[in-house]
């Protein structure tokens, strides 16, 4: 096996944490509440249903291919030359969608901090950190996670604290004006984020507790859940109708802090936080996809292939979108669709042959038994 | 091996041209009871003279009998000194010679004797200097190894603590011993140690220093993996958790292997005071560790990029102080940081008397001077003289080191990046502190790979009654430290 | 266990991160030192004769002091300007802005500028557009104030206030002692985006000096507040009005009454403690209607009148006394504000979508003709907590029972 490391099913959850929510967090109460108007907050709790049946699916794939991530057992199932072919899909899948997230993480660094900074340096230094990180292998990922996790999550909460005095229960109702039909169409850009999910087929072989995976998978959708439904439910009750105006309401909800005229402005505390969480969501989506592209090369080491992956996935962020507007309109429109036929269907499809395959494998072994 | 002789005078032209031009080493030859030649052979200043002459030469030059004297009757009979050891080549005899151990030879016998009646200057045990405490045992580790494994066994005098001995250095002969508990210790580790030191092939070895960089995992790393000490509690509480203790005899810091990031920044006497006080020291120090690596840098941050994060007024007395200053903030911290670690240096590295003028200059001239002069701000005086005293208040001398070097990068990234160089750099620092292990042991461990009943001696010092547990990965062959239910609990209210 | 040996390339990885940051170090694109920079604490608009408008910012000096000689400064210089003014014209904020910075050697910044002033002029053609500014650029925060002003906006900035800094820092502690109204930026705009859509902004004054003082030497203060409707200023109501508007939006603070109790000559004074209130909205038979449920807390401050103000019966007449003076405060506001300039500043159509979304969906395009038709009744109850360090009667009325 090309990763030697083994991680423990709580690491992998603190992975999938910021994982799903550092890009997440910024960009989900905007274009929740351009649809779901003063509903978002019910969003996330539709849309996490894809996160705990792509968790299921997952699981399950595992359970029949213990050993494999999805790169190898997509082979086995498909037959070798469309296994192959998947595998090309599925590593510049991946290309594209890391490239994305870094660009998410250079707009928003170079839209709200470092204006004059070239994208690329924002890009470079970030990936080299990464890079370090992957190098490391999955169990260096899984024990930085472990460590920078929970810190960010109880900080996240820490500033829902600040913010209380500010907050205005009005701005819930009227509750389900529309019906239930704008939450849910608010959760369709919303599924995107938790069809991530899937990463955790490319973790489960690699389990120390194998038998705990499901479990931790299932309660990190759930806290990706209650933090998204948080920051939604923080969004709304600060700016009400102003959020869907808002190009990244956290961020204007964080220099919205002010304790005691001291602590105030607090954005580039948060930035830098979430820059912490952004650095565990590029690492994943990189280790992906430098492990993704090992398997299907079939190397040895994917050690050698990480600096180059590196560099092309700064590429990948410069061409990913020629500006903010197309970008966020990408992730607000098509991006769910491109995302969910990936990330949902594909695996969906997998599992069915799969059981398929297993199910004649087993009549054809009645037969022949 | 060059087997010893029969006849002495051969013995002696082996030996005399070995120690050619070495006038410390003695040569003294005699007859045994007024006919057996017999030649003694020490170096001065290593040998008792004394008790050479007393339970040596004098019993045996005195004897009466004519017979010829074999070893064994003489270590039976005539040798009244309780360390003797027979031998049989020469190679040994130059060993034994060169550390102190009187050798004597005798006409027509194959074999050698070893009298251990070395004996040097050696330091008194005293306090421990770079490791002082208010509350603790005074007893500190000398350059003598003898002596460092008797402190040793005074704290632990189980017969489980076992000890190997291996002489390192072509030259320096030094000898180095690793102590253990047995069934506490690892095996593996212990497997792992021995083939770690057993490769070391070297000149000499001066201090335990360059053991260290031989035997540890990461060369490249700033952070120390091993961890030393001058204190034999610390060493017994260490091997009490399964490590091994490495003895190097020349020097009294002594190697303690596996090591932990946060046993760097744990003193010995936090367990020796109320555990709430412990407690509270532990997270002061935390909090200074994180001052004294970030604090310059994040100034630097803030008043290059972040000027909105300061509250107005604070600003404005930033932005008065700094009118006149002419250089950029990021050079004007990394100027006296640097001007403070010269400082620093040569406070060591003077002699006593004239230390005190250099806390006079640097007070003066950076305090007072600069800062009336306009070339550097105050506040940037009182950043770095803050994070001086924060990186003072870190136990452990080498790894106060580390977090000093690593201040100028990152004051490097904050001048660069902002505060994102800042996180990118303690990203940068997790993840290497994430790679390195000590002895196979990951180095932030216990706190990743997470384990939340060894958190007890991180976050918080826990009281002894509590610890229930060895740490995980050392001393997994013998987890439990204590028995359950021993938190007093006296009867109250009887009269 | 498992051992891990010679990840060397690591190491390089590390090297290069720290090589490259010394290159980057040539960069430095967005360092700026904190003397380049051109600290705003305060910005007006106002409108020019030629339709342009014109951008005023307070500037902080920072007078250049080190070490002993800041001493001397404080000693010596008791009125040496601190601020400055410049101003600049131009079609938008950020044009004015920028012909504003070629007449500034230092860069401009606007974090913590946390005042605005809008001129009456300017806020009666609409100053939607302008907030956007304020709303799209980074650097400015979502709690700087907005203030109308009668006077230039220019000339009130220019002010130099005796005891504090700056003007800014003058009319932003007004403001936050939410003694009148407070409207930050993120506040105007979630009006503006409100079912309704209208406004209002705390409106500023100069106070006149004190005799003999130079003219500059004074300082501008609240009265009042600008009503909007949706971003076009249609009116102004006076202090005790914007009270009744503090009472229907919820947002009173402070406050001390006084009242006349009925048989007497002097008066009852009290502090308010606490107070919240509430807008219920009722649609019945097609009418539109509004309670106004307010609760407060009351502690007597001053009584000159003979009134034993430890009786219960007392405070309860007192009580009511201030139940109908709220009202009648009210009914003012809302005769000002509702009936003659039509502005929803109480958040009415808001009350009335979260209640009936139904029929707001329905009816809110009717709103402007709804609104001054909305009956609002005022259930309010107050209590009067303690009577003060003072118990029994007042000194005044024990003396004037001896010289009887």
């Amino acid at each position: 096996m090309l990763e030697r490391g083994k991680i423990s099913a709580l690491q992998m959850a603190f992975m999938m944490n910021p994982t799903i929510l550092a890009t997440g967090l910024l960009l989900v109460p905007a274009i929740t509440a351009k649809t779901a108007k003063q509903d978002l907050w019910l969003s996330p709790i539709w849309a996490s249903f894809i996160g705990f049946m792509i968790v299921f699916v997952a699981y399950r794939l595992h359970r029949l291919y213990p050993k494999e991530t999805m790169f190898e057992y997509s082979e086995q199932i498909l037959g070798k030359i469309p296994g192959k072919i998947v595998g090309v899909i599925l590593v510049f899948y991946y290309f594209h969608v890391t490239g994305i997230i870094v660009r998410e993480y250079g707009e928003f660094v170079s839209g709200t901090f470092l204006h004059q900074t070239p994208m690329v340096v924002i890009f470079s230094t970030m990936i080299i950190v990464s890079s370090m990180a992957v190098y490391g292998g999955l169990e260096v990922i899984g024990r930085c996670s472990e460590m920078i996790v929970p810190v960010l999550l109880v900080l996240y909460l820490v500033i829902f604290v600040m913010l209380l005095k500010d907050l205005d229960t009005k701005n819930f109702f009227p509750m389900l004006e529309n019906g239930l039909g704008s939450s849910l169409k608010g959760s369709v850009v919303l599924q995107s984020w938790f069809s991530e999910f899937i990463l955790v087929s490319f973790f489960f072989p690699y389990l120390r507790d194998q038998d705990k995976g499901m479990k931790w998978g299932m309660i990190s959708v759930f806290s990706v859940m209650f933090y998204m439904v948080l920051t939604n439910v923080m969004s709304l009750l600060l700016f009400g109708k102003l959020t869907a105006s808002l190009t990244y309401p956290v961020m204007v909800a964080a220099r919205y802090i002010s304790i005691a005229d001291f602590l105030a402005h607090l954005e580039s505390i948060v930035m830098a936080l979430w820059v912490a969480g952004t650095f565990i969501k590029i690492t994943v989506f990189y280790y992906v996809l430098v492990l993704g592209t090992a398997q299907w090369l079939k190397l040895t080491d994917f050690r050698t292939i990480v600096l180059p992956i590196g560099f092309l996935l700064i590429l990948f962020g410069i061409w990913s979108a020629p500006n903010l507007q197309v970008l966020s309109h990408f992730l607000s429109t098509t991006a769910a669709f491109y995302l969910l036929s990936i990330q949902v269907g594909f695996p969906v499809i997998l599992l069915i042959i799969a059981l398929i395959k297993k199910k004649r494998q087993q009549m054809k072994g009645s037969i022949t038994g | 091996m060059d087997l010893l002789s029969l006849h002495l005078f051969e013995n002696e032209a082996v030996l005399k041209s070995t120690f050619t031009d070495c006038p410390d080493v003695i040569f003294r030859s005699f007859l045994i009871g007024n006919k057996t030649k017999a030649l003694l052979i020490y170096t001065e200043g290593l040998a008792n003279i004394e008790e050479i002459d007393k339970h040596v030469l004098s019993p045996l030059m005195q004897q009466e009998t004519t017979r010829l004297p074999d070893i064994q009757t003489i270590l039976e009979q005539k040798l009244s000194v309780s360390k003797v050891k027979p031998f049989t080549d020469t190679k040994h005899a130059v060993q034994e010679i060169s550390s102190g151990n009187p050798v004597m030879l005798i006409d027509q016998q194959l074999e050698g004797i070893t009298i251990g009646l070395a004996k040097w200057e050696k330091r008194a045990i005293e306090e421990p200097i770079a490791e002082s405490v208010v509350r603790g045992p005074r007893d500190g580790f000398t350059e003598t190894i003898s002596v460092n494994i008797s402190l040793l066994r005074r704290k632990i005098k189980s017969p489980n603590l076992k000890m190997k001995s291996l002489v390192v250095g072509r030259y320096s002969q030094t000898q180095i011993v690793y102590m253990y508990i047995e069934g506490i210790v690892d095996p593996h580790l212990l497997d792992e140690v021995h083939n770690r030191l057993n490769r070391i092939d070297i000149d000499g070895v001066l201090e335990s220093g360059y053991i260290e960089e031989f035997i540890e995992d990461d060369p490249y790393s700033p952070f120390p993996q091993i961890l030393n000490t001058e204190r034999p509690d610390v060493a017994a509480s260490s091997l009490l958790e399964g490590r091994v203790v490495i003895l190097v005899d020349g020097t009294p810091f002594v190697l303690i292997a596996p090591t932990t990031l946060y046993s760097l920044f744990q003193a010995s006497e936090d367990y020796y005071q109320r555990f709430m006080i412990g407690t509270l020291i532990r997270w002061l120090r935390y909090i200074f560790l994180l001052i004294a690596l970030l604090l310059p840098s994040t100034y630097v941050a803030i008043l290059t990029y972040h000027q909105e994060m300061l509250p107005t007024t604070l600003l404005l007395s930033m932005a008065k102080s700094r009118e006149q200053v002419p250089f950029p903030a990021l050079i004007e911290a990394v100027i006296m940081e640097i001007t403070f670690e010269a400082i620093r240096e040569a406070g060591i590295r003077l002699p006593k008397q004239i230390g005190s003028a250099i806390s006079i200059v640097g007070a003066l001239v950076i305090g007072q001077a600069a800062v009336s002069s306009g070339l550097v701000s105050a506040p940037m005086v009182m950043v770095v003289a803050f994070t001086g005293v924060a990186s003072f208040s870190i136990p452990r001398y080498n790894a106060s080191t580390a977090i000093r070097m690593l201040r100028f990068p990152m004051i490097v990234a904050a001048g660069t990046l902002g505060l994102l160089g800042i996180m990118l750099g303690i990203l940068a620092i997790i993840v290497h502190l994430n790679t390195i292990r000590s002895f196979g042991v990951p180095y932030l461990s216990p706190m990743a790979p997470m384990k939340g009943e060894e958190m007890k001696d991180v976050l918080i010092r826990a009281p002894w009654w509590s610890i229930k547990k060895r740490p995980r990965l050392t001393g997994y062959s013998n987890t439990n430290r204590q028995p359950e239910r021993q938190k007093p609990n006296p009867l109250k209210g009887t009269e | 266990m498992r051992r891990h040996y010679g990840k060397a390339s690591l190491k390089k990885i590390f090297f290069l991160f720290l090589i490259l940051f010394v290159f980057l170090l040539a960069g430095c694109w967005d360092r700026r030192e904190v003397n380049d920079l051109a600290l705003i604490r305060g910005a007006g608009i106002d409108k020019k004769q030629n339709g342009k408008l014109e951008l005023t910012v307070l500037l902080y000096i920072p007078k250049g002091s080190t070490g002993s000689e800041q001493g001397m400064e404080g000693s010596g210089g008791g009125g040496a300007m601190q601020t400055l003014i410049r101003s600049a014209q131009g079609n938008t904020i950020a044009e004015a802005m920028s012909i504003l910075q070629e007449k500034l050697p230092r860069q401009i910044f606007w974090s913590h500028c946390e005042v605005f002033i809008f001129n009456e002029a300017i806020a009666k053609e609409g100053i939607a557009e302008h907030v956007d500014f304020f709303i799209r650029m980074p650097e400015l925060r979502e709690r700087s104030q907005l203030f109308i002003s009668k006077e230039r906006a220019r000339k009130i900035l220019s002010l130099l206030p005796p005891l504090e800094r700056d003007l800014a820092e003058v009319v932003r502690e007004l403001g936050e002692e939410k003694i009148g109204m407070t409207v930050t930026t993120k506040d105007f705009a979630e009006m503006l985006v409100s079912e309704a859509g209208d406004t209002a902004i705390p409106w500023i004054k100069i106070l006149p000096p004190i005799e003999g003082q130079e003219e500059k030497r004074t300082i501008a203060y609240i009265t009042g507040t600008a009503i909007f409707k949706r971003d076009k200023m249609v009116g102004k109501i006076d202090d005790s009005l914007t009270r009744g508007l503090l009472w229907l939006r919820d947002e009173v603070k402070y406050s001390t009454i006084s009242v006349t109790p009925k048989g007497t000559k002097g008066y009852v004074s009290m502090k308010l403690l606490r107070a919240n209130s509430k807008i219920i909205p009722k649609i019945r038979n097609g009418k539109w209607e509004v309670v106004l449920k307010a609760e407060a807390d009351d502690d007597i401050m001053q009584n000159t009148t003979d009134l034993d103000v430890t009786n219960p019966k007392v405070v309860k007449a007192l009580e009511h006394q201030l139940n109908s003076q709220l009202a009648n405060r009210v009914n003012e506001t809302l005769k000002e504000v509702q009936k003659d300039m039509k502005a929803d500043v109480f958040g009415f159509a808001d009350a009335f979508h979260r209640e009936y979304p139904e029929i707001w969906k329905k009816e809110k395009h009717r709103w402007n003709e709804i609104f001054p038709k909305v009956k609002v009744t005022i259930a309010s109850k107050i209590n009067i907590q303690r009577q003060g360090m003072q118990s029994g009667h007042p000194l005044i009325s024990s003396e004037k029972g001896k010289a009887e």
